[in-house]
């Protein structure tokens, strides 16, 4: 189920919250986010809960053995889930890929097999392995209950595309939580902005996107290839934070306080930092178990670089692109790390954003094409040696039709939901009428996104796939 | 070797790796007190440290270390035994 639908905002979440209400203990109340959160998981495709459930059954015994008493079972436990998660992973998102990739190298003919990923494997088996490694730490302790650990990997908000959830981030959550009148306001006021994000601008600037990398991208004028690849880092932005924003809204709204996966990133200074503000999640997975990991036995910085880069851009799909923009960004972090922070602070601010949302924006060009011929294709396209000219009527036309569009995307990259604050502190507006200027644009932008939701067809979230 | 031994090597340590002869350790000393101390110099930190103690921190340990007391504390502990 995906949360931008009809069926979700007016079916399914009005009737878990009623549920939710109704039931007065946190036991039951867990007991219903559980069955709401294997309903939404099971949606449309209930074959995929087994091994939803399988992952779950595995991590739960290997949790309880690392992080147990009886020593010789601790390691063994470890490496039983990590080669389990691995496993996982490996074979429903990358045996294909390994395979044809294997048959292209080797010219061998094994059969390629087409396994259907399932939704949102790369983010609960992370949680998981997360989980176990934090117990052999000792870091977390256990979770006894199955069904409590249950809820733990399947809870709806953040299940299917993140943030990646540390269990020692709700773990106290679970036993005892209380939703406050001011994180029930909260949490309905992110997520009608989350889903804002997703249906008012990501849905309708993929329009644009769609319609000029979707059909013939090799056709595209040097500016038309520019003009695509802006619209699509702005679409991938608010699709992905709208999604995180939603999930962390409903975790409010629950009593989940669940940590943020994005904290503006277009403001970065440098492409350090916008790691440091993209899905800060999964970065902070990679920092804390991938990087103090000895590379060939070796503690090295590079190496550890390297490795890190190379399984962020892995973690993101089956294909090379994925690897390359992985690298890609490595070798910009290595190229900083190289500099310094010193000399780059040095560098005129100016300088520093346009190169930063240069390699970004060219950063997602990579990631939008899987297929490496097409990706060659939009290189050139970006530069003089593109042979269709400079700017195209279809895509002037395109301009000037979406301009308001894009310019509100741009505005919406900064940090506007600090503004009711500032204005507070600085016009001492009352928090009265702050509250009520923001429940009104609450309420616009929910029922406007209502609106925009009839007159559409459901899109997954881009992230769903990963 | 004595905690402030230990110490005074992480002292050398910690200045050759962060090119800073300025850096004055104490045992509450932490990332947020060092300006490059980030995640990746700490590998390297790590590395250095492990190399001149002839010593290797588990995974745990880089992952789990607040501060340089704790670093301290577990030299010195792996010395003891």
């Amino acid at each position: 189920m995906v949360f931008s639908s009809l069926i979700f905002l007016y079916g399914f979440l009005p009737l878990c919250l009623i549920s939710y209400s109704a039931a007065s203990s946190v036991r039951s109340r867990n007991f219903v986010l559980l069955i709401f959160s294997l309903l939404f998981y099971a949606w449309g495709e209930p074959k995929r809960i087994v091994f939803l459930l399988l992952s779950v059954v595995v991590n739960y015994l290997c949790g309880l053995a690392a992080g147990g008493k009886k020593q010789p079972l601790r390691k063994p436990a470890v490496a039983v889930s990590l080669i389990f998660n691995i496993g996982m992973i490996g074979v429903f998102k990358y045996s294909g890929f390994l395979m044809e990739n294997i048959n292209a190298i080797f010219g061998t003919h094994f059969p390629v097999p087409h396994i259907v990923q399932l939704i949102g494997i790369s983010f609960y088996t992370f949680q998981v392995m997360s989980y176990v490694i934090d117990c052999y730490w000792e870091k977390t302790v256990p979770q006894r209950s199955f069904l409590k650990f249950l809820l733990y990997v399947s809870l709806f908000p953040q299940l299917i595309a993140g943030p990646i959830v540390r269990y020692s981030t709700i773990a106290e959550e679970i036993d005892h939580r209380t939703t406050t009148l001011s994180d029930l306001s909260k949490g309905l006021n992110r997520f009608v902005i989350g889903l804002a994000k997703k249906v008012v601008l990501a849905d309708q600037l993929f329009r644009i996107v769609d319609a000029f990398f979707g059909s013939t991208p090799e056709k595209l004028t040097v500016l038309g290839t520019w003009y695509a690849v802006i619209v699509y880092s702005l679409y991938i932005y608010f699709d992905f934070s709208g999604y995180s924003d939603m999930a962390i809204g409903l975790g409010l709204i629950f009593g989940f306080h669940i940590n943020e996966n994005f904290e503006h990133p277009f403001l970065c200074k440098d492409i350090t930092e916008f790691w440091q503000r993209w899905h800060i999640s999964l970065g902070s997975f990679f920092r804390d178990y991938l990087l103090p990991l000895p590379v060939f036995g070796i503690r090295n910085k590079y190496l550890s670089l390297a490795l890190v880069w190379l399984c962020t851009g892995i973690w993101h799909g089956a294909h090379w692109n994925y690897i390359i923009w992985g690298l890609y960004y490595g070798a910009f972090i290595l190229l900083e790390t190289k500099i310094g922070r010193k000399r780059m602070r040095k560098i005129p601010l100016v300088l520093r954003h346009l190169y930063n949302k240069l390699v970004i924006i060219i950063g997602f060009g990579i990631f939008y094409f899987e297929d490496t011929a097409q990706l060659g294709t939009f290189l050139r396209n970006l530069t003089f040696f593109n042979p269709n000219g400079f700017f195209s009527y279809a895509e002037q036309m395109s301009l000037y039709n979406n301009l308001f569009l894009i310019i509100a995307a741009v505005i919406c990259t900064f940090p506007l939901l600090k503004l009711p604050e500032m204005l507070k502190k600085k016009y001492g507006r009352s928090e009265a009428l702050v509250s009520a200027a923001g429940t009104v644009c609450t309420t616009g932008l929910l029922v406007l996104s209502s609106i925009l939701l009839v007159d559409a067809t459901t899109k997954a979230f881009l992230y769903f796939r990963f | 070797m004595n905690r402030e031994q230990v110490m005074a090597k992480l002292t050398e340590i910690f200045r050759d790796v962060f090119d800073d002869d300025s850096i004055v350790l104490h045992d509450s000393t932490s990332a947020k007190d060092i300006e490059d101390w980030d995640s990746l110099e700490h590998i390297n930190l790590i590395g250095a440290v492990e190399r001149h103690f002839r010593m290797r921190f588990t995974m745990k340990e880089v992952s789990g270390m607040k501060n340089v007391g704790e670093m301290a504390d577990i030299l010195c502990e792996r010395a003891g035994k």
